[in-house]
């Protein structure tokens, strides 16, 4: 599927029209609701998982070492104070764990030819949608999780600054150098 | 004004600017107050130290002070090292920097990459006429280079250099010049002046727009000895403040008097410094237009000079406080690329272009000027959701502040439980003129929205300049059919809330359509 994929985005980027956006007719504008979106790696949401997991485990056994350690003996206030600390952060833990689970699920992107479009969140839902031409520079971004997982997380710059920088993250590498690859070679960027 | 242009060129040959060179000495003075500067602003961080080695310094006098002249020894001579070691050349429509004295940079520039040119004069090189030069790159801040004193008519005409280059760039027609050829045809233009300031004009923004901050930021780290100065003052005159402000004792009406009379002195000092502020930014202000480009001239004691083409303008913001709209004057802002995030609020001050306090009329030809076909003020807006009102009087102040009157009800605190009531009434003002202000529009080529809360601020950007579009829409506002969109522009992101879904929707894609379809740049 990946491969298919690579091929698609290479034609397009070859084949660049002055501009097309498919339908230029009032009626069928292009419109944000008629994307195909895809969501974002299986394996991303594994490693996010794991992650999460991982995380709340060393937080936790840290926490639980330093309380039973033998060095240096808590007052029984303190030691309560910790115990009280664990729970929370065992509950926060498990919260995050599903809402791990549940807010990756609500991640797409979709792309056009002349946009990435990237949706996410829960309770909050945001679709941010970057024109390639407005787009600076391009960075892929790998985590030794991510390096490990084979997956990257892509980053547009634009000129709206550092903290509106577009970001897709759990692509399979190869997906994300193949979209990378589609908007260095955009018309519109060799242009500006 | 030719012979002149031909004497200055003499001047300044061209070979002879190609090899590397050192600035005038006189840029050691501006190092020299830019280090005073630095200390002055770390104060705060030096003085605990210093009060810390009061004592220490007081009983080994000969030893502290040895430390102070090694210290101001070292200032001295890095300064001078850090100028003998600034060198810069021009060479091909390039310009080179070479800086640092440990750590080395080497900065290299092409004229056409350069966005922006401003002038800074600082009031201690007016009698030599010199000035600084800033070059400021598109995106990073990093980019930029700082040439702290050239000969002033000399910058001004590597200004008009630089600057031609992008008109050259862009008109194919008239870039076979040689590069070394001056631009002769286009100097022949002259500059016509759109706007000037008088100092009543400057008084008024002074009153109506609190400039207070740019005092406020100097002073902060004084704020301490100030309040404990009054104090002493008071005390010395024989006027014991902490008397006069225990109120148990005091009829009411003493108490009113005491506390309008308080409450009107402040604002006094509050206003005149605003107005001094003011005055000291915008002095001599003049707003003048040469071809694309526009430049804002102004300053008592620094004189800047800020160029803007007009391709680099992102955002106009047509602002009025409450006072603004009862006196009828506006402020005009143009705003470029916002490339100083990360610096301090001064530099970004002086990045865009204000036009401090005119009156409607001339607002408007300065708005039919730069944005020829924008219908700022003729177009009709559409006003946002009731359900801003619901959420933001509805669901959090009405609670809140009933929460509050219970609370002060079953504390007994009748004090605080008469505040509640004003202050419930004011901020449900606020919030029902924050959505009453709300609008938005769109035409062929802008975009417009309305907001504020009493005063009025109207902000038009071209809709091809965004540089990416949010939709958003929370639980709550997909229960109501609404969503939120904002608009990252390269001078910051504008929103509209609680618009409906549909016109948010096709307000989304009308956008993206308009800048994927314009083959125009956005800077």
């Amino acid at each position: 599927m990946a491969s298919r994929e690579t091929a698609d985005y290479k034609n397009t980027s070859q084949e660049n029209t002055p501009f097309s956006n498919k339908s230029l007719v009032v009626e069928q504008c292009p419109s944000l609701q008629q994307l195909n979106y895809q969501g974002v790696a299986p394996i991303y949401l594994k490693m996010t998982r794991l992650f999460n997991l991982f995380c709340t485990a060393v937080t936790l056994s840290l926490l639980i070492i330093s309380q039973r350690q033998p060095f240096f003996p808590l007052t029984s206030q303190n030691f309560n104070i910790i115990s009280n600390i664990i729970l929370i952060i065992g509950l926060l833990g498990l919260l995050n764990y599903w809402y791990g689970i549940v807010a990756n699920k609500k991640k797409f992107f979709a792309i056009r030819e002349q946009d990435i479009t990237y949706c996410s969140g829960l309770i909050f839902q945001k679709t941010v949608t970057q024109p390639i031409s407005r787009v600076q520079h391009v960075e892929l971004k790998r985590g030794p999780i991510e390096r490990k997982a084979g997956l990257a997380c892509l980053q547009l710059f634009s000129a709206g600054g550092a903290s509106h920088t577009f970001e897709i993250p759990g692509l399979l590498l190869e997906n994300a150098e193949s979209i990378r690859q589609f908007i260095v070679d955009h018309k519109t960027i060799s242009s500006n | 004004m030719d012979t002149a242009e031909t004497k200055v060129l003499n001047v300044y040959d061209k070979n002879a600017l190609a090899h590397w060179q050192r600035m005038s000495p006189i840029a050691i003075i501006y190092f020299i107050a830019n280090f005073i500067k630095v200390l002055l602003s770390n104060i705060v961080i030096l003085l605990p130290a210093l009060y810390l080695s009061y004592d220490f310094i007081m009983e080994n006098l000969i030893l502290g002070l040895t430390v102070i002249i090694l210290l101001i020894s070292f200032a001295v001579i890095s300064t001078f090292l850090r100028f003998y070691f600034f060198q810069y050349r021009l060479k091909n429509d390039h310009i080179d920097i070479r800086s640092g004295v440990i750590s080395k940079t080497h900065i290299n520039l092409p004229f056409t990459r350069i966005q922006n040119v401003k002038l800074e004069q600082p009031i201690y090189y007016r009698w030599f006429n010199y000035t600084c030069l800033q070059l400021d790159t598109a995106g990073s801040a990093k980019q930029e280079a700082k040439i702290v004193a050239l000969k002033a008519d000399f910058a001004e005409q590597l200004k008009t250099e630089i600057l031609a280059q992008h008109l050259s760039k862009k008109e194919p027609g008239t870039c076979n010049k040689p590069a070394d050829q001056p631009l002769e045809p286009q100097k022949s233009v002259a500059e016509e002046v759109l706007n000037t300031r008088s100092i009543p004009d400057l008084i008024i923004h002074g009153l109506t727009n609190n400039r207070i901050w740019i005092f406020l930021g100097g002073l902060a780290p004084f704020f301490d000895d100030f309040s404990h100065y009054i104090l002493q003052f008071f005390q010395k005159t024989g006027v014991d403040i902490e008397h006069l402000l225990t109120i148990t004792d005091k009829p009411i009406w003493q108490i009113i008097l005491y506390a309008s009379t308080l409450t009107f002195l402040f604002l006094l000092i509050i206003s005149l410094c605003s107005i001094a502020a003011s005055i000291l930014t915008f002095y001599r202000y003049t707003l003048s237009k040469l071809e694309d480009r526009y430049i804002r001239r102004s300053g008592l004691f620094t004189k800047h000079e800020v160029t803007m083409r007009l391709s680099r303008l992102q955002l106009v913001i047509r602002q009025q406080d409450w006072l603004d709209v009862l006196l009828k004057r506006i402020n005009l802002t143009f705003e470029q690329i916002n490339v100083s995030v990360n610096h301090n609020q001064m530099n970004a001050q002086n990045d865009k272009i204000i036009v401090p306090s005119i009156k409607p009329n001339e607002c408007t030809k300065l708005l039919n000027d730069i944005y020829p076909e924008n219908q700022m003020m003729t177009i009709s807006y559409q006003a946002i959701s009731k359900q801003f009102l619901l959420k933001n009087w509805g669901l959090i102040l009405t609670p809140l502040c009933a929460t509050l009157t219970i609370l002060f009800i079953v504390g007994n605190k009748p004090l605080l439980l008469t505040a509640v009531l004003p202050l419930y009434v004011f901020l449900s003002a606020l919030v029902v003129m924050r959505w009453y202000r709300w609008g938005y529009a769109s035409d062929e080529n802008y975009t417009y929205i309305r907001k504020g809360f009493f005063g009025v601020d109207y902000y038009c950007f071209p809709t091809y300049k965004t540089q990416q579009v949010h939709y958003k829409q929370s639980w709550f506002l997909k229960r109501h059919q609404l969503c939120s969109i904002n608009f990252v522009l390269a001078a910051g992101t504008q929103s509209i809330p609680y618009i409906n879904e549909n016109k948010g929707l096709s307000l989304t894609d009308d956008t993206i359509f308009k800048v994927e379809s314009t083959k125009k740049s956005w800077m």
